[in-house]
């Protein structure tokens, strides 16, 4: 080696230069054959990573009602932002958690630890206004990012009919309610995109021409509510319950000649606005529709109906009350106000409120006793006319059937199927209820309960859908009329507050025993329940009230329920369009 | 013999041998402009990269879409600066100058370990006023300075000195080892300033058996250095089979892959980057030729890798051309520091050699890289201007294509 000739430090040079330019044309080869050779290869290597296909989510739509005739929104959707920080481009933890904590509102040390966390996205704060966005934007914080958008439902009218609408959950789907019902019609369809994202699947704005699927918004869906009329009926109902020394109850009013229901209150309620807060869940189900009750004696008017539509009594007819009746070995009786035996009209077992009438008329279906043409004869019209035990179909989720007693089944049938002839040992929902009560004034037509008024089209035209009957002839017109001269003369005698010069008002009370769930009834509890209409020359309004447990001295019925649709009526009269009698 | 150099070098420098030295023959002509030129077109396409993928870079994060290609811009400006200067101060008088750079790079080396931000088990920045400083870019130029006035401060043949200059180049290379493989970690710089020592000995006329002895020795310790730190076996392991962890070891080995195969032959073009929307690691830095590759395709990728050749080729004959051996050496350790450099960044991306975390010199996004080699391509620039007349070592020279710098000299007006 020490031999080897002396080599100039030009010549050094150059045999560096020839090296260099042989690793350069090795480059030159490598890039030929990464770039041209196995491009194909690479590009689809790529492009399984980048090309990603995409949902772009729909905007939901909105939950309308009307205020007159006037369309007006209960549920919109505003852009809320979620605060997001990326801890590792956090700078000064604490700092940015002492600047943070008073704009959000939230524990310093919650937000240090989120801002240490061994994760690249933590959640600081959901659902924060545009406001708070701007403060935290003007702050330039590294690492906190503010640009995720949250659709969030705001509520016009405030928490008015919470219980119908629903709420939206945290994942964006819908929940009790019209939200739950209607969900895929309001959250619409999500557009496609297939689109080169970033490596957080963010899509690359420069390549948004690739769309598959234009997004389907939601509709925005027109309820039957009246806003005045559910604002005011909740504060009747409110004070209602107050009088009555209840903590809960409903009460509905429906358009007798279409089934939609006009105003559904119930009480407690929450605000569907901070659903998030509210600990007992059971309050987000609408007990008008979910919560069965033993209707009690407003159930004889439909008895009464049914009697009179199988014309197995007449109109005007009398009969001879002993005051009580011994039923398969149980004694049916009267409430101390009866007045004793004597010779009754239909009228008088509507207006003293007759358990022994109720029985009467039930005998009457069966040719005078009580047997199983009669229990037939009855239960055909509880459930195929009348529509009890089973769902209405309304727009709300978790509706009840109630419970109707089979008439062949089981024993003491004959004493089960007269206590139904007065409301007991059966169940309803307050709605099963009205829309029985309703099939029965307008003359025989059964619509099904509705809160669906149609949908609010793009250029905000209403699209309205006409609900027709599910079934005619319920019960024949001159039935309706007799019942309607029966309902009135109750509330002619016993609640003279409902009684307006000008206008037509029935109702008939109903005190229901609630049934202890270790046999037997309380002794002490009863629901006071009351049915009713109002109109000129019709039934325009059905309402039925529902107070659970009023501790108000005297019968439920009369005492906590009746007030409360005395002053339903008086309200609809003075701020409603209740049409005047003609003449 | 004498009479060109001196009479042009009136016209620009009063004393043309203070700026040269006294022992050597040369002329002095124009300066090569095909150098700033090639080095230009680097630094203009490194910051249209670097702007183009600013959106990808800052993408997440509140920094403006143009934070990298402003701080970038910013950088060539200083860069700028700093080339003007380093070509108008007179050769020689970097051989005082390079004591305050050599003591600045000692102090350096070791208060990046100290104070340093450790980024990948890595310790290779100081932050400064809002910039950060990269240890590694100093000690380069310091290496070079120190080098080319120690191996050309001999009298003549380089045997008489042999065993002293082996010794210390041995002591130089050890300390590297230690300081900027071993403190730093910063493995890439470390065989970039190895190369440096070695070239600038060979070309010094070191013998080729004493040479290879020291290679020998460097090598087992580099393999030491692999062998004994986890990241980098891993960072091997997967350079020779890269495939086999895409997910996570081998993950920008194999991304790289695909941006740069992905370009195909045209590219995507400048703004159809998506690899640097956070699929490639450090696309604005490390990996910017991938981008490059992918925006501009194979004709783009040849184009860069011939500036560069381009650039390289000037640069060594500058290096056989200049006056003395103290500017041939200063040339051959920056010839040498742009193309390993070079090599290590772009062998890397292409697959060829282990990824090292080591910048494209003038394309490369990052501040401390793009001033301190535009200040080596100032000394280069300078050095251009001179040609070595006393070739009697050397007479081959006037016969090469090289000596056609000649006509920058202006003869044919004289």
């Amino acid at each position: 080696m020490d031999k080897l000739p002396f080599i100039t430090s030009a010549k050094r040079i150059k045999i560096y230069y020839v090296v260099a330019t042989l690793i350069i044309l090795i480059f030159g080869l490598r890039l030929f054959y990464l770039q041209i050779i196995r491009h194909g290869y690479y590009e689809s290597e790529a492009l399984s990573t980048q090309l990603k296909q995409y949902e772009i989510p729909a905007d939901r739509g909105g939950i309308y009602a009307y205020d007159g005739n006037d369309v007006v929104p209960l549920v919109l959707n505003e852009t809320r932002y979620r605060i997001v920080a990326d801890p590792e481009l956090v700078k000064d933890t604490d700092a940015t958690a002492n600047k943070l904590a008073p704009i959000l509102n939230l524990d310093i040390n919650k937000i240090k630890d989120q801002l240490n966390a061994d994760s690249r996205y933590e959640i600081l704060a959901n659902k924060q206004t545009k406001d708070i966005k701007d403060k935290i934007d003007e702050l330039k914080l590294p690492g906190i990012f503010t640009n995720e958008k949250i659709a969030q439902r705001v509520y016009i009218q405030g928490s008015i009919a919470a219980q119908i609408l629903g709420f939206v959950n945290d994942e964006g789907k819908g929940s009790y309610g019209i939200e739950q019902y209607f969900d895929s019609e309001l959250s619409g369809t999500p557009g496609k995109i297939k689109s080169l994202t970033d490596r957080n699947n963010v899509p690359l704005l420069a390549t948004k021409d690739n769309l598959l699927v234009d997004p389907v918004n939601g509709k925005n869906i027109v309820l039957t509510i009246d806003v005045a009329m559910q604002r005011q009926l909740e504060t009747i109902l409110k004070e209602g319950l107050e009088h009555a020394i209840s903590d809960s109850g409903s009460v509905i009013i429906m358009d007798a000649n279409s089934g939609q229901v006009k105003a559904m209150a119930n009480f407690p309620s929450y605000d569907p606005a901070k659903f998030s807060e509210v600990e007992d869940a059971s309050l987000f189900t609408n007990p008008s529709v979910s919560e069965p009750l033993e209707p009690g004696s407003t159930m004889k008017t439909l008895t009464a109906a049914a009697a009179l539509d199988t014309g197995s009594v007449t109109q005007d007819q009398t009969y001879y009350d002993p005051s009580s009746f011994k039923v398969d070995g149980y004694t049916i009786k009267n409430i101390e106000e009866d007045g004793g035996a004597g010779v009754r009209s239909i009228a008088d077992i509507l207006q003293l409120s007759l358990n022994t009438g109720a029985t009467w008329l039930l005998m009457q279906m069966g040719g005078g006793e009580l047997n199983e043409q009669g229990r037939q004869v009855w239960y055909d019209y509880m459930v195929n006319h009348y529509g009890f035990g089973k769902i209405t179909g309304i727009e709300q989720g978790y509706e009840a059937e109630g419970i109707i007693p089979d008439p062949n089944e089981g024993y003491a049938l004959n004493l089960k199927f007269a206590n139904t002839a007065f409301g007991q040992g059966m169940t309803v929902t307050p709605l099963q209820l009205i829309s029985a009560l309703t099939s029965v004034v307008n003359g025989g037509d059964y619509y099904k309960p509705t809160l669906y008024s149609g949908i609010l089209d793009d250029n905000n035209n209403l699209q309205s859908e006409v609900n027709r009957p599910e079934r005619t002839n319920v019960v024949k017109t001159t039935t309706a009329t007799s019942l309607i001269g029966y309902m009135q003369n109750v509330v002619q005698k016993n609640l003279r507050s409902a009684v307006r010069e000008g206008y037509i008002v029935g109702g008939k009370t109903g005190t229901a025993e609630i049934a202890n769930p270790d046999g037997g009834y309380y002794e002490d509890q009863f629901n006071g329940t009351y049915v009713g209409f109002v109109g000129g020359d019709k039934p325009q309004y059905t309402i039925v009230v529902r107070v659970n447990k009023p501790k108000i001295a005297g019968y439920a019925g009369s005492r906590a329920a009746a007030p409360i649709f005395s002053s339903t009526v008086n309200m609809l009269i003075d701020n409603f369009t209740v049409l005047r009698k003609s003449n | 013999m004498n009479y060109m150099g001196s009479r042009l070098s009136a016209q620009r420098h009063r004393n043309p041998r203070e700026n040269i030295g006294h022992e050597t023959a040369f002329r002095k002509h124009r300066p090569d402009y095909s150098l700033p030129i090639l080095m230009s077109i680097l630094l203009v396409l490194g910051a249209v990269v670097v702007f183009a993928i600013g959106p990808g870079l800052t993408n997440g994060t509140n920094l403006p879409e143009n934070y990298y290609s402003v701080k970038q811009i910013i950088s060539i400006i200083l860069g700028i600066i700093g080339f003007g200067v380093a070509s108008f101060i007179p050769i020689n008088r970097w051989k005082k100058l390079q004591y305050p750079i050599i003591g600045l790079a000692i102090i350096v080396a070791f208060l990046v370990r100290i104070i340093g931000d450790e980024i990948y088990g890595a310790h290779r920045w100081i932050q400064i006023a809002g910039f950060s400083f990269q240890a590694a870019e100093l000690i380069k130029l310091a290496i070079v300075l120190w080098l080319a006035d120690y191996l050309s401060s001999r009298q003549s043949s380089f045997s008489q000195y042999e065993t002293h200059i082996l010794r210390n180049i041995g002591i130089l290379i050890g300390a590297i080892a230690v300081v900027v493989a071993g403190l730093q970690s910063d493995l890439g710089s470390a065989a970039v300033m190895m190369a440096v020592v070695g070239m600038m000995g060979f070309v010094s006329g070191m013998p080729m058996k004493k040479l290879l002895t020291v290679g020998s020795v460097v090598m087992l310790i580099g393999l030491i250095a692999i062998v004994s730190t986890p990241y980098r076996r891993e960072r091997v392991a997967t350079f020779l089979n890269p495939a086999a962890d895409c997910q996570a070891e081998g993950y920008q080995a194999c991304q790289a892959l695909i941006t740069i195969g992905s370009g195909g032959m045209f590219g995507k073009g400048l703004g159809k980057s998506v690899q640097a929307y956070g699929y490639l690691p450090k696309p604005e830095n490390d990996s910017i030729f991938a981008i490059v590759a992918e925006k501009f395709g194979f004709v783009g990728t040849v184009a860069v890798i011939s500036v560069f050749w381009l650039l390289f080729r000037k640069i060594s004959a500058v290096a056989r051309s200049a006056p003395t051996e103290y500017s041939k050496l200063l040339v051959t350790g920056v010839l040498v520091w742009l193309s390993t450099q070079m090599f290590i960044n772009v062998g890397a991306m292409v697959g060829l050699l282990p990824l090292k975390g080591i910048t494209l010199p003038f394309v490369s996004y990052g501040g401390t890289s793009v001033i301190f080699v535009m200040i080596a391509m100032g000394i280069v620039f300078n050095i251009s201007r001179y040609t070595e007349l006393d070739a009697s070592h050397n007479k081959k020279q006037f016969n090469d294509k090289q000596s056609l710098r000649i006509r920058y000299s202006g003869a044919r007006r004289i």
